[in-house]
C-alpha cells in the first residue's frame, strides 16, 4: 500500500519518486548480518533503561481490520444510540468520515490506515508522527495521571508507562467526532483506549487494543493488530489540502 | 489573547482542572517564589549541546491598539517580516506589486486564513505555541495550529538530490558550536511569508540558525535566499519565549471553519 501511495505521488507528478528520497541513514541500533544487511529477525532495540524501544517508521500489515475492526470478533453488542449511528454510517458509504474532510483519524484509526507513523521516545514523553495529514500524538510518560474533565480532544490525552516487554498506552478525554475504523464503528466521549504495544523483534511490533465505552458498547472489547517495520526510509509530506472529492460523495 | 481568551472559556466551564495547562514543567529552574527562572543558564542534552526543547511562542512586541488587542496578539514579524528593516524586504518589482495588492486584502487568500499549512517561517510568528522535542539526529517541532509537525534532521544526512515540491520543505541542521544551523530547501511556489503576503517562491532557500541565550530565550536568525521574489537574501531574528507550565491545546483549523465563504477584497 505504501508502494502504492508512491505510485499515486508518480502518477500524479511524473517525477521519479525515489529520488525524492531523503539518503539513507543507516540505523545503529539495527541487528546486522555478517554481510552488514539489516537483519529484520534479529533482536529488537532497547532502550538505554532497558526498556523495549518502539522507535522508528512502521506500517500496518494489511487492511483486515481496517474498515471493521471486529471482523475478528468478538461481536459485541453496540448500545441502541451507538447502533444508529453506524447504521447511517454504514448507509452513508463513508460519506462523513473524518478523514474525508481532512480531519484527523483519531484512535486507533489512525494507525490502522496505510500510511505510515513514527514513534520516537525521549525522556517523559513518546511522540507518535503520522505521515497521513502530518498530524502529531503525544503520549505523556513522566507518572502524570489522566486528566480528570479534559476538554475532548481528537487523539484524547495519552499516558503511557512500560510494564513487563509491553508499552502501554491509557487514553481518555476524546472527543465523539472520530471514528475507531473506517466503517465509523462509533464512539461517545466517555472512551478509553488502552494499548499494549510489544515489539516482538526488529521487524515485527503488534498493539492489543481495548475499546472501553459503555455508552456505546455492552462490554469492552479489543482487536489485536500487526505492523512492520520500514527501514531506510522517510515520510513523504501528506497534507490534505486540494481536497477535491467531498462535494462529489452521496452516500448510498 | 487568543490563549487567554480560550481559558477563560474552559473557566466559564469549570474544565480548567481538566487540562495539562497548568502541570509543572519538568527540569525548569526556579525562583524562591516558585516562579519559573527565565535568566537561568539555558538546559544542555547529554551530548553537551544547548536542549532546544520546551514550548515556545513569538514575542509579543507589537503594542496593542487603544481598544485593546485583538483575537490574536501577533508579532510585528507576523505582518511584515521586514520590520525593523531600513528601506524594508528587498523585493523584485513584481512582488512589491502583489504584496501592496495582498496587503489591501488584510489577508484573503493567506494560506494561513484558508487553514493549509502556513509554512516553516510563519510557524515562528504565528500566536500559537510549538513544542520543540530534541532527540539524538532529529529536532522535532509539533506546532499546536493543526496538531502538524516539522522534522529537522541532525543525523549529518544531506539533502535529497531532487525534492518533490513540499510545504515544509527538507531540513537538515548541524551544530556551529551553540548554535543549530538549519538550512532547509525543496518548497512548493506559492507559500507566503508574513500577513501582508510576501511571496516565497520554489527557488526559496531558508537558513535558520536557532541559540537558546537562556532558559526562556530561544533566537531564531531567518536567512531567506530566493532571488525569483528578491534582489539579494536578507536576513531577521525571530524571538522567541519559553512559555513555562503549560501545554498544547487541540486546535483544527479546518474544523467547523465558517469564516472563509465570508470574506471578501476591501475595494
Amino acid at each position: 500500500m505504501r508502494r502504492l501511495t508512491t505510485f499515486l505521488f508518480l502518477a500524479g507528478s511524473l517525477s521519479a519518486p525515489l529520488l525524492a528520497q531523503w539518503p539513507t541513514r543507516p540505523d545503529e541500533k539495527a541487528p546486522r548480518t555478517a554481510d552488514g544487511k539489516i537483519n529484520l529477525a534479529g533482536p529488537a532495540p532497547k532502550l538505554a533503561d532497558g526498556k523495549i524501544d518502539l522507535s522508528g517508521i512502521w506500517q500496518v500489515d494489511d487492511n483486515h481490520l481496517q474498515f471493521n475492526m471486529m471482523a475478528d470478533g468478538p461481536q459485541v453488542a453496540l448500545t441502541p444510540a451507538a447502533e444508529a449511528i453506524y447504521k447511517m454510517r454504514l448507509a452513508g458509504a463513508a460519506k462523513d468520515r473524518p478523514s474525508g474532510k481532512c480531519m484527523p483519524h483519531g484512535i486507533p484509526d489512525a494507525m490502522i490506515v496505510p500510511s505510515p507513523f513514527k514513534f520516537l521516545h525521549t525522556s517523559g514523553l513518546t511522540l507518535i508522527l503520522y505521515e497521513e495529514f502530518v498530524d502529531f500524538r503525544q503520549i505523556f510518560t513522566d507518572g502524570r495521571a489522566l486528566p480528570k474533565a479534559p476538554e475532548p480532544a481528537w487523539f484524547g490525552y495519552s499516558v503511557g508507562r512500560w510494564a513487563g516487554d509491553s508499552f502501554v498506552i491509557e487514553t481518555s478525554g476524546f472527543n465523539d467526532k472520530s471514528w475507531l475504523d473506517d466503517d465509523g464503528h462509533p464512539h461517545s466521549e466517555a472512551l478509553k483506549t488502552t494499548e499494549r504495544f510489544r515489539r516482538s523483534d526488529y521487524r515485527h511490533m503488534t498493539m492489543e487494543i481495548t475499546i472501553d465505552d459503555p455508552k456505546s458498547y455492552a462490554r469492552p472489547w479489543g482487536a489485536t493488530f500487526r505492523f512492520h517495520l520500514l527501514p531506510d526510509t522517510e515520510f513523504i509530506e501528506y497534507v490534505c489540502d486540494n481536497e477535491q472529492d467531498q462535494k462529489h460523495m452521496v452516500g448510498q | 489573547m487568543k490563549r487567554r481568551l480560550l481559558i477563560a472559556g474552559l473557566l466559564a466551564a469549570g474544565a480548567l482542572d481538566a487540562q495539562w495547562l497548568h502541570y509543572p514543567t519538568p527540569g525548569l529552574p526556579r525562583l524562591a517564589d516558585g516562579k519559573a527562572n527565565l535568566k537561568a543558564p539555558a538546559p544542555r542534552a547529554a551530548d553537551g549541546k544547548p536542549d532546544f526543547s520546551g514550548l515556545w511562542l513569538q514575542e509579543h512586541d507589537r503594542p496593542c491598539p487603544p481598544g485593546g488587542c485583538a483575537d490574536f496578539q501577533a508579532s510585528e514579524q507576523f505582518y511584515d517580516m521586514g520590520y525593523g528593516m531600513p528601506g524594508g524586504l528587498p523585493y523584485q518589482p513584481w512582488a512589491a506589486e502583489i504584496v501592496k495588492k495582498r496587503t489591501a486584502s488584510n489577508g484573503l487568500n493567506d494560506p494561513d486564513t484558508l487553514c493549509v499549512p502556513h509554512g516553516i517561517i510563519k510557524a515562528h510568528t504565528v500566536d500559537l505555541l510549538r513544542k520543540m522535542i530534541q532527540v539524538p539526529g532529529l529536532l522535532a517541532i509539533l506546532n499546536e495550529r493543526n496538531a502538524s509537525y516539522r522534522q529537522i534532521f541532525t543525523d549529518g544526512r544531506a539533502l535529497p538530490a531532487d525534492m518533490l515540491p513540499t510545504w515544509n520543505g527538507y531540513s537538515t541542521g548541524r551544530w556551529e558550536g551553540d548554535t543549530l544551523v538549519v538550512r532547509t530547501e525543496g518548497f512548493r511556489d506559492g507559500m507566503w511569508l508574513d500577513r501582508n503576503g510576501t511571496p516565497m517562491s520554489d527557488a526559496a532557500k531558508i537558513t535558520e540558525k536557532f541559540r537558546r541565550p537562556n532558559f526562556g530565550t530561544l533566537e531564531v536568525e531567518v536567512t531567506v535566499d530566493d532571488p525569483k521574489v528578491f534582489t539579494k537574501p536578507w536576513a531577521t531574528t525571530l524571538r522567541q519565549t519559553l512559555q513555562p507550565d503549560t501545554e498544547l491545546l487541540d486546535y483544527i483549523c479546518l474544523e467547523n471553519e465558517k469564516d472563509i465563504p465570508h470574506l471578501f477584497d476591501k475595494k
